[in-house]
């Protein structure tokens, strides 16, 4: 018996009915808990998971985002992959993953809703980004499993696809100039690829200069007259503006006809980003640093965001995906879901976007060219994941997550320890967002 | 924790006025029992409020600025004075700036700008690169195209003459309608913002203003409480407030910028008093996460000039490209010169 059970135990055995305790009304003893799996017996599946493993792995000693990624195990030999990076903060997630430990030893991986609730609700104090993404890694490898147990993809089982051609995606456009643009838009042309994503230049003040304002809108125009009038073009602002400084680039930006422009202000006040989509009828999107389908609601209720676009290793997983996406629906707006991390998260997002009606198109931190990242994810799962063919991303149709991972592959690559994110300063040496 | 404990034994306040501007500010001055002394500034304050005050802060102790700033809701320019004063006896107790007492620095040079009723050459002799500057008075309510063109040649001129980073104060002076027609049309000008472009007591016309363009609006010079930006910021129509050093000091202005802050607001002190405000202004921007720019008067004559350095025995107005230097001493970083007190300005009583 473990220590903490024990004292419970002890307590509820000591005190009689009605009996003053000097225990506080907020613990709740163990003994007094339900029983958990063992009161689903003969309703669920018979597999049960049998050991959590969790790893770190850094493709590049130095990275500030080592991939965090989940591995279930069961008594029925199958294996479910989930992924639970999140940038900057790699070892608290590790040890959030193996804080849910508990929850997990004997569990039936089939009930993932259930599992679901019981990490979030059963946390009190609801998820901030670090266990969103702990419960996002730990979901997703249930719903891998799930589809292993019930022999379906997980686009499947959510109702999918939609597109039978795949998911449509866009890579980031890094290039400068409009030379380089209009070669993009060449290979573009070849490869199928329909959209891009760019950002905007520099750090911004809440309050700006006319010099930094037209900098970044000349280099919106630059984007639109490099790619053409047929490519969709996003700009991501990464929330480096404030709403007084977007509401000016956001108008600046209407002729320019972008897809959207993404996170024009800091999340936390959605009040504050009305402003800026009030005043314009540029598209906005955001959403990738929210948690829980909970934390959508505010912006949809308001009318602030066109499009959202949470994060598959944040927001809470699989689960928390296809809720944001069902409220989204409900108010005729569209997903575009966030993905900057690892191969398991963004295939395990293209299952979600595969069965979403109101799916606009996939971000994947990739240039139009592979690279030495795209070629590790190759070599670890055997086709060039997260690669898309005619503008598309194609999906698999294996049971589960559809690939297959082993430890080993990720031996190469070990983990280089917790980085910070990048820390940026604006000329007086105050805090700058990036 | 015996040896903190420091009290108020004395307060009195010299009024000096500027020789050519005729600008007038107070500079008060706080004594501990311990021979610290603080000071602090205000637009004025009369013998009157002077004896009201001393009741309620001698024999208080030194180091509560946030209890007695609630003694003085009634004398509201003691007040400001008193919290700047006690702030620097804190700091002097401390050996160590205002921003340090504060959780600073949180920047290393504060940015400047200045107001500009001519040309902009002296300002940027000064090492200014940011400029205020002010409406034509307008003659009557609603104004017509012709104003909005003179203001606009107006700006345009100081653009071709380099004064790139303008914020146009309105002063409070022009009628919301007025108001929302120059802020549109000068939308993609870029201004910094537009200051005060109204008075601020109709809050449904700013709100009305502040939906209809996106020309930043700057608001609060004459704000009298933390609730009236509370106001300003709930209703959308606001992109700077604006406290005045005059008549806060600095720790209420730091609850103003939090509430700013939640809502990505900047802020940029209001500030046209003395040298010790700037002090005062410089240690509070370096305390904030959300200073923007800081006012700081530069008096055309050269006489007045003299003055404003005098009165801190080094100047403290040093602006080099922009940017101000902080002041490093302990407390405000400034030693006030009671001598040019006097020769200046006039003993309060």
């Amino acid at each position: 018996m473990r220590r903490r059970q024990f004292f419970g135990l002890a307590g509820g055995l000591a005190l009689g009915r009605g009996e003053a305790s000097t225990r506080c009304g907020c613990a709740l003893s163990l003994a007094e808990q339900p029983t958990g799996a063992e009161a689903f017996r003969g309703v669920g599946s018979k597999v049960r998971v049998t050991s959590l493993k969790v790893f770190g792995v850094s493709i590049e000693p130095q990275s500030d985002r080592p991939y965090v990624f989940v591995k279930l195990e069961t008594d029925a030999g199958l294996v479910g992959w989930g992924e639970a990076t999140l940038e900057g903060k790699a070892g608290a997630v590790i040890a959030c993953v193996n804080d849910f430990h508990e929850f997990l030893i004997g569990a039936d991986p089939v009930q993932v809703e259930h599992h679901w609730q019981s990490m979030y609700v059963h946390s009190f104090y609801r998820a901030g980004p670090v266990m969103g993404s702990a419960i996002s890694g730990i979901d997703q490898a249930l719903w891998d499993l799930r589809g292993k147990i019930l022999g379906l993809p997980v686009y499947k089982l959510l109702g999918g696809p939609v597109d039978p051609r795949g998911v449509r995606g866009y890579y980031h456009a890094r290039a400068g100039t409009r030379e380089e643009l209009v070669k993009l838009r060449e290979t573009a042309a070849k490869e199928g690829v329909t959209c891009f994503k760019s950002g905007i230049p520099g750090l911004y003040e809440w309050i700006e200069t006319r010099a930094k304002i037209e900098r970044a809108v000349r280099q919106m125009q630059t984007l639109r007259e490099g790619l053409g009038p047929d490519i969709d073009i996003a700009v991501d602002f990464h929330a480096k503006t404030s709403p007084s400084v977007a509401s000016i680039l956001v108008k600046e930006a209407e002729p320019l006809n972008l897809l959207f422009i993404e996170e024009p202000c800091p999340p936390e006040n959605v009040k504050a980003m009305a402003r800026i989509a009030r005043r314009s009828t540029t598209p906005i999107a955001t959403g990738e640093r929210l948690i829980a389908s909970y934390s959508c609601r505010e912006l949809i209720e308001m009318g602030v965001a066109d499009i959202l676009q949470p994060d598959i290793c944040h927001v809470g997983g699989i689960t928390a995906l296809w809720k944001a996406g069902a409220m989204a629906e409900a108010s005729g707006i569209s997903m575009a879901p966030h993905a900057c991390e690892g191969p398991i998260g963004g295939i395990a997002t293209l299952h979600v976007d595969a069965a979403m009606p109101n799916f606009l198109v996939q971000e994947v931190c990739s240039g139009v060219r592979p690279e030495r990242k795209e070629k590790i994810w190759e070599e670890w799962l055997g086709f060039p994941a997260m690669r898309m063919v005619e503008g598309r991303f194609p999906l698999p149709d294996k049971p589960g997550l559809g690939f297959e991972l082993s430890e080993d592959a990720l031996k190469k690559y070990p983990f280089g320890g917790t980085r910070p994110m990048a820390r940026v300063f604006h000329e007086d040496g105050s805090v700058a967002e990036w | 924790m015996a040896g903190t404990e420091i009290f108020i034994e004395d307060l009195r306040a010299w009024a000096v006025r500027e020789p050519v501007s005729r600008r007038a500010y107070t500079i008060l001055r706080i004594r501990t029992r311990s021979g610290l002394a603080g000071y602090g500034e205000c637009a004025g304050i009369t013998a009157a409020e002077l004896a009201r005050a001393r009741p309620l802060l001698l024999g208080q102790p030194a180091t509560a600025y946030e209890v007695l700033d609630r003694r003085l809701a009634e004398l509201p320019n003691a007040r400001a004075a008193v919290n700047v004063a006690l702030l620097d006896i804190a700091g002097k107790f401390a050996r160590a700036p205002i921003f340090q007492v504060l959780g600073g620095p949180t920047r290393h040079k504060a940015r400047a700008m200045t107001a500009l009723t001519g040309a902009s050459d002296a300002a940027r002799a000064a090492g200014f690169r940011a400029f205020v500057v002010p409406v034509p008075p307008p003659a009557a309510p609603n104004q017509g195209q012709a104003f909005v063109n003179a203001v606009r040649r107006r700006l345009e001129a100081l653009r071709a003459a380099g004064a790139e980073d303008l914020v146009l104060d309105g002063g409070g002076l022009l009628s919301p309608g007025d108001a929302a027609g120059l802020a549109s049309a000068l939308e993609r000008f870029h201004l910094l913002w537009f200051d005060e472009p109204c008075a601020t007591s109709a809050l449904g016309a700013i709100r009305k203003l502040a939906a209809e363009n996106v020309t930043p609006l700057g608001f609060g010079r004459n704000a009298r409480q933390a609730s009236e930006f509370q106001d300003l910021l709930r209703e959308d129509a606001v992109d700077v407030i604006r406290p005045s050093l005059a008549r806060h000091g600095i720790s209420p202005i730091r609850k103003m910028a939090a509430l700013a802050e939640a809502y990505y607001v900047a802020v940029a002190p209001y500030h046209d008093g003395g040298p010790v405000a700037t002090a005062a202004a410089l240690q509070l921007a370096a305390s904030l996460p959300n200073f923007f720019i800081q006012q700081i008067p530069l008096p055309e004559a050269e006489e007045d000039r003299k003055m404003r350095a005098e009165l801190t025995s080094q100047p403290v107005e040093l602006v080099k490209d922009g940017f101000a230097a902080l002041p490093t001493g302990p407390g405000l970083g400034i030693t006030v010169n009671e001598e040019a007190l006097k020769k200046y300005g006039e003993a309060v009583a």
